[in-house]
């Protein structure tokens, strides 16, 4: 359905997104994750033309969106990262101009309406003023307006963020709902949203996308690579060094400002606990903790987006409510 | 077109839920209110030489000008900027309407606010022609003049808004546009050439409203409107694209 082809965007010297090629196939919802900066809402703003790349394509069905951009834009449903709207405008208001933007006639607009504002939950602040919304509910309102027109394709630029809990919860059912009928591109930067809603994932770093697959696939190609926690019960000198230069350990993260508590990187098929045992035995440190955990998707993302080993913290991973 | 319209109609909304427009509209009335009673209060006296008072009101004067001015800078200063500020642009730009009915939508609720601002100063005519008989072709000549040159300036002010996200600074560069325009044809008199005086004059807006008010309507007038707008409205869609290419 949305076909992106080597799209790059450079600002100044500043290249936010470096040749990034992907596809969004009928009906599927996919996801695109990132930490912030990665470059997901300028790709996103490529995909809905409101920024034209500098170089490569965009097509929609295999139509060129920049060829036919005001007929193309009919398709789409937008729904921007920071919601903008009229404040002065009452819910009802906006949302009927929104319909009129688009083209629709008074007939369309007036079923449409009731239609969004039912399943946007929108129907107690209908006629509030948007001003006086809270953000949960402008986030409603941006929803409500990108399926107005029932597009055929859906872009979603972080949906959920800044909502509470119980917001979150219900603008993602909203989001899985409409994913039976659109395309879906959804972008976020909380990873669990990702696994709940999306079929496909898109793991996009520093303007490139640096993985791509179904959550499980891309767990499976990470499914060797184990992590070992350890953990001393007092802290010693050059621990760190010496687990680092074990067999099959790729790297090791302190986890504790004391120096108790490590995070260990396996290389994949290798499970160095025994050696951290015998290390530990031969040293006489008393061991408090050794556990191994499968990498979840939330490992592989960390892996593939921080920025150097040693560099650290890691990008921002998560923010879940 | 439904696009056009749909601009047009929240754009004239937007200047009357906020309360730039009730401001304006009242200093602009106090403004002209004052300014009318000032010239009536000239004419009566008996130590002045007569005139007309709707003649004066509309040109000759400074007055006109002024408000001519502050009208142009003020009722565009948002159109733009508030869009880019808040990010709504994203919105308008993403929307299956085109960058010219954007642009042609704002211009239009700009004009017919400067319209309905202008709409009460017919009561002045009204009073005049109350205590004497008027001359109706002047009086028509003028607002002509008003329309034309504060459509000009409306267009400037909407190109000037366009090129920032800052209110204030897209109302200090549409203010120094309006004033080159204004100012450039008084220059007329300076120049010592025959093509630049034929030129400046060509421009000098002042000379244009005097005569409109003496009732002369000379399309040349119009014409350097019509094409003034034009291509200040041609800047301003430029100006929206231009932004995406940053």
């Amino acid at each position: 359905m949305i076909e992106a082809h080597q799209l790059t965007r450079r600002f100044g010297a500043f290249t936010a997104v470096a040749g990034v090629s992907f596809s969004v196939p009928e009906g599927e919802i996919v996801g695109m994750l990132g930490p912030n900066g990665a470059g997901k809402t300028t790709t996103i703003r490529m995909i809905t033309g409101f920024l034209p790349p500098t170089s490569g394509r965009v097509t929609l069905g295999g139509r060129d969106l920049f060829g036919d951009s005001v007929a193309i834009r009919r398709e789409i449903g937008y729904l921007p990262e920071n919601v903008a709207l009229y404040p002065e405008l009452r819910v009802e208001e906006y949302l009927t101009w929104r319909g009129r933007l688009e083209g629709l006639d008074r007939a369309a607009i007036r079923r449409r309406l009731a239609e969004v504002v039912d399943r946007c939950l929108l129907g107690e602040v209908r006629r509030q003023v948007i001003g006086t919304l809270s953000k949960g509910f402008r986030q409603r309102v941006g929803l409500a307006a990108a399926i107005l027109h029932d597009p055929r394709v859906l872009v979603l630029d972080e949906p959920t963020v800044g909502l509470d809990p119980k917001q979150i919860i219900a603008i993602r059912e909203l989001i899985r709902e409409l994913g039976r009928e659109h395309t879906l591109l959804v972008s976020t930067h909380i990873l669990p949203e990702v696994e709940l809603l999306c079929r496909r994932v898109l793991i996009i770093d520093r303007g490139r996308i640096v993985a791509h697959g179904t959550p499980a696939e891309l767990r499976e190609q990470w499914h060797g690579a184990l992590g070992v926690t350890v953990e001393l019960e007092r802290a010693v000198e050059g621990a760190g060094e010496s687990l680092a230069a074990l067999p099959g350990v790729d790297g090791v993260r302190a986890e504790s400002e004391d120096g108790r508590r490590f995070a260990l990187a396996c290389a994949k098929g290798s499970d160095p606990r025994a050696e951290v045992f015998r290390l530990a035995a031969a040293r006489g440190w008393t061991l408090v903790e050794l556990s191994a955990s499968r990498a979840s998707l939330e490992d592989v993302f960390v892996r593939l987006t921080t920025r150097d080993a040693g560099e650290a913290p890691a990008a921002p991973v998560a923010e879940v409510a | 077109m439904s696009g056009f319209l749909a601009v047009a109609e929240r754009e004239l909304k937007a200047y009357f839920y906020s309360p730039l427009a009730y401001v304006v509209l009242t200093f602009f009335l106090l403004v002209q209110g004052y300014y009318f009673s000032v010239i009536v209060a000239y004419l009566a006296d008996p130590r002045f030489p007569a005139g007309k008072p709707l003649e004066l009101f509309f040109g000759q004067t400074i007055f006109t000008w002024l408000v001519l001015i502050f009208a142009g800078t003020f009722l565009t200063m948002r159109l733009v900027s508030e869009e880019l500020r808040s990010g709504t642009i994203e919105t308008l730009m993403t929307a299956p309407v085109s960058e010219t009915h954007v642009v042609l939508g704002k211009y239009a609720a700009a004009l017919v606010f400067y319209l309905f601002l202008w709409a009460p100063t017919l009561v002045f005519c009204a009073i005049v022609r109350w205590f004497t008989p008027v001359d109706w072709g002047p009086i028509a000549a003028s607002y002509l003049g008003i329309v034309g040159i504060g459509a000009l300036f409306l267009a400037v002010g909407l190109f000037a808004s366009a090129t920032s996200k800052n209110q204030i600074v897209a109302a200090v560069a549409s203010f120094f546009f309006v004033l080159v325009l204004f100012s450039i044809g008084l220059l007329e008199t300076l120049a010592n050439g025959e093509t630049a005086r034929a030129v400046l004059g060509y421009l000098n807006l002042w000379q244009h409203m005097d005569e409109f008010a003496k009732g002369i309507v000379d399309t040349r007038h119009l014409v350097y409107y019509a094409t003034g707008v034009g291509f200040f409205l041609f800047l301003t869609t430029r100006a929206l694209a231009a932004r995406k290419w940053r």
